[in-house]
């Protein structure tokens, strides 16, 4: 199930970061940023990549909270484990 | 006595329900989301099973070979991330172009809208990446551990000389491909005969490194070990197909009909004296299906298209001598009426069909005109903001302005320069620039008009620039100033 999760995470999250990449260095030459008023000191090549990570990263989020908020009541009252496998006070 | 306080504190018991039992909470959990068992896909031959390596073979071959291909002095098609320009063919697009981006893009999901109103999922079972890449993986396991059966025994079997040096043949097989992939990919970014060099000397620049290993690695895990997983949870276009198909679209459907109830029986027995239908129940259907569903279930979202039970079960109807097509690549209504083949095609031409068809039409045509017709150079004019206007000798009123010119072809192009709009306007410097190929310049032009040409104040005037080597005509409107 969790694997399933990062899944649902990930994968909607990677093509949104697919696609705001494109937008964004679309209209934006990365050597024309700055970092605190100084020339970022990397390729294109360089903040292409970061910048797909971070866009990753963030999208990610997204698709987390998403999920996190479409579990049922049952799914979030519910503890997730099987009953070998749980911890000491989560009884249900 | 207690009365006063019950009174006060009005309880609601809270009772079961009569006759409710709660379901065990694992049992409810669990069936929501059963386990993930790992399918071990039979291979299959047949028309459906050729079509696919047909498809394999020419998608590879186009990805694999494209970035090899010349076109002049460079490659023909190259993404050129690093100086920001895509090169295609004879077609050199820049970051201003992205508006070709979104129409290609918008072209692909009406495609696809297209094919999968009339056909299904013809991209998922021929031409997904995904699929595709499985169906390469899945032919090198089953060159190293054998087909279904041999591999789910060798699996279930502890560790020996011979399952270690399968498996080490097998990933080492999958990781050379993948690592293929993912150097082909970045060859799309970065000139791919540069980049061959680079890698054989291993002095690949980090990035470069870095998005072969992560293009290859993912590779490797999706067509290795997540296969149906990715179209069955991962992937968005299964979950609305729906909203494309209808019940003239060709998909894999069980004949119900003929096929129940089914039931294993001899061969030599007489089929009207059984009571059973023309399914066999072999499971070999089951057993072929990349994403382990069972067709005669009905029409599924985990279907692919893919045909590998259609072409299954045609071969075991010929070995027991039954009609072919129990199971088939045809539509609801075909199957539900009878229809023949050619009954069924005449359904194909409907109004949804014709309007994706309409649409896309317009989008390619409009695409089309639009990139034969543009501009092969551009041209932005800027006030220069130090120099208002000035006088200069002869009384003459001078502006200067800021041309940037950008030449988008491969060749060396001149520029010729006039100014219009006012009375006796004129170049002050020269009219006639050169400009090298895919380069940009910014030039300090002046521009003189005799002395009371007009009111004082800001009129309009244009650039009118001419392309001297090749045919092109641009207007940029600007503001010539006239002081008091």
């Amino acid at each position: 199930m969790l694997a399933r999760k990062m899944m649902w995470i990930a994968w909607p999250a990677f093509m949104m970061a697919g696609v705001l990449e494109m937008v964004v260095f679309a209209l934006v030459d990365p050597q024309n940023l700055h970092w605190f008023g100084q020339p970022l000191a990397l390729s294109r090549e360089g903040i292409y990549t970061l910048a797909f990570f971070v866009f990753w990263i963030i999208t990610m989020a997204s698709s987390a909270l998403t999920t996190l908020l479409a579990m049922s009541p049952f799914e979030v009252n519910h503890c997730p484990m099987s009953p070998g496998d749980r911890p000491n006070g989560c009884s249900k | 006595m207690n009365n006063q306080t019950t009174g006060a504190k009005k309880i609601i018991p809270i009772v079961p329900q009569e006759g409710y039992t709660p379901p065990p909470a694992d049992e409810v959990l669990v069936s929501l989301y059963a386990a993930h068992e790992k399918i071990y896909p039979r291979s299959v031959t047949g028309l459906f099973s050729n079509w696919r390596w047909g498809m394999v073979v020419l998608t590879q071959l186009i990805f694999y070979g494209l970035p090899w291909l010349e076109w002049g002095q460079r490659q023909a098609i190259v993404f050129d991330l690093g100086v920001r320009r895509f090169y295609i063919f004879g077609l050199v697009l820049y970051p201003q172009d992205f508006i070709y981006l979104t129409g290609i893009l918008v072209i692909s999901a009406l495609s696809l809208f297209l094919f999968t109103a009339v056909a299904g999922r013809l991209w998922c079972g021929y031409a997904c990446p995904q699929t595709v890449y499985t169906e390469i993986f899945l032919w090198i396991e089953k060159k190293m551990e054998g087909d279904r059966s041999a591999r789910m025994r060798r699996d279930a079997k502890p560790l020996s000389i011979d399952k270690l040096w399968r498996k080490s043949a097998k990933h080492f097989l999958w990781l050379a491909v993948a690592l293929w992939t993912g150097f082909t990919f970045v060859g799309y970014f970065t000139p791919i005969k540069e980049l061959g060099r680079e890698f054989l000397q291993m002095s690949m620049s980090s990035w470069e490194m870095f998005w072969t290993f992560f293009y290859g690695f993912a590779t490797y895990g999706n067509a290795g070990f997540m296969r149906e997983q990715v179209c069955k949870h991962m992937c968005p276009y299964a979950r609305f197909q729906s909203a494309m198909f209808d019940k003239d679209t060709l998909i894999v459907t069980y004949d119900e009909k003929r096929g129940e109830p089914r039931g294993a029986r001899s061969k030599k027995a007489d089929l009207s004296t059984l009571n059973l239908g023309a399914c066999v129940d072999c499971s070999l259907c089951v057993q072929v299906c990349p994403t382990g569903i069972d067709i005669r279930k009905g029409l599924q979202y985990e279907c692919i298209g893919c045909g590998a039970c259609v072409d299954v079960c045609d071969t075991v109807m010929d070995k027991v001598g039954y009609p072919r097509g129990l199971v088939k690549y045809t539509t609801e209504n075909a199957m539900k009426q009878g229809w023949t083949q050619a009954q069924t095609m005449r359904h194909v031409l409907r109004p949804r069909v014709l309007v994706y068809t309409g649409i896309l039409s317009a989008i390619v045509l409009a695409m089309v005109v639009s990139l034969s017709m543009r501009t092969l150079f551009k041209v932005n004019v800027v006030r220069d903001r130090g120099v208002m206007a000035r006088e200069v000798e002869d009384g003459k009123i001078e502006n200067v302005y800021r041309l940037q010119v950008m030449n988008a072809t491969e060749a060396t192009q001149r520029y010729k320069i006039t100014v219009g709009g006012l009375p006796g306007l004129a170049m002050a410097s020269e009219t006639i620039v050169t400009i090298a190929s895919t380069e940009a310049r910014v030039l300090a032009v002046r521009v003189q008009a005799p002395a009371n040409v007009a009111t004082p104040g800001s009129h309009p005037m244009q650039f009118e620039i001419d392309s001297l080597d090749s045919p092109g005509h641009l207007t940029e409107k600007s503001i010539f100033m006239v002081p008091r």
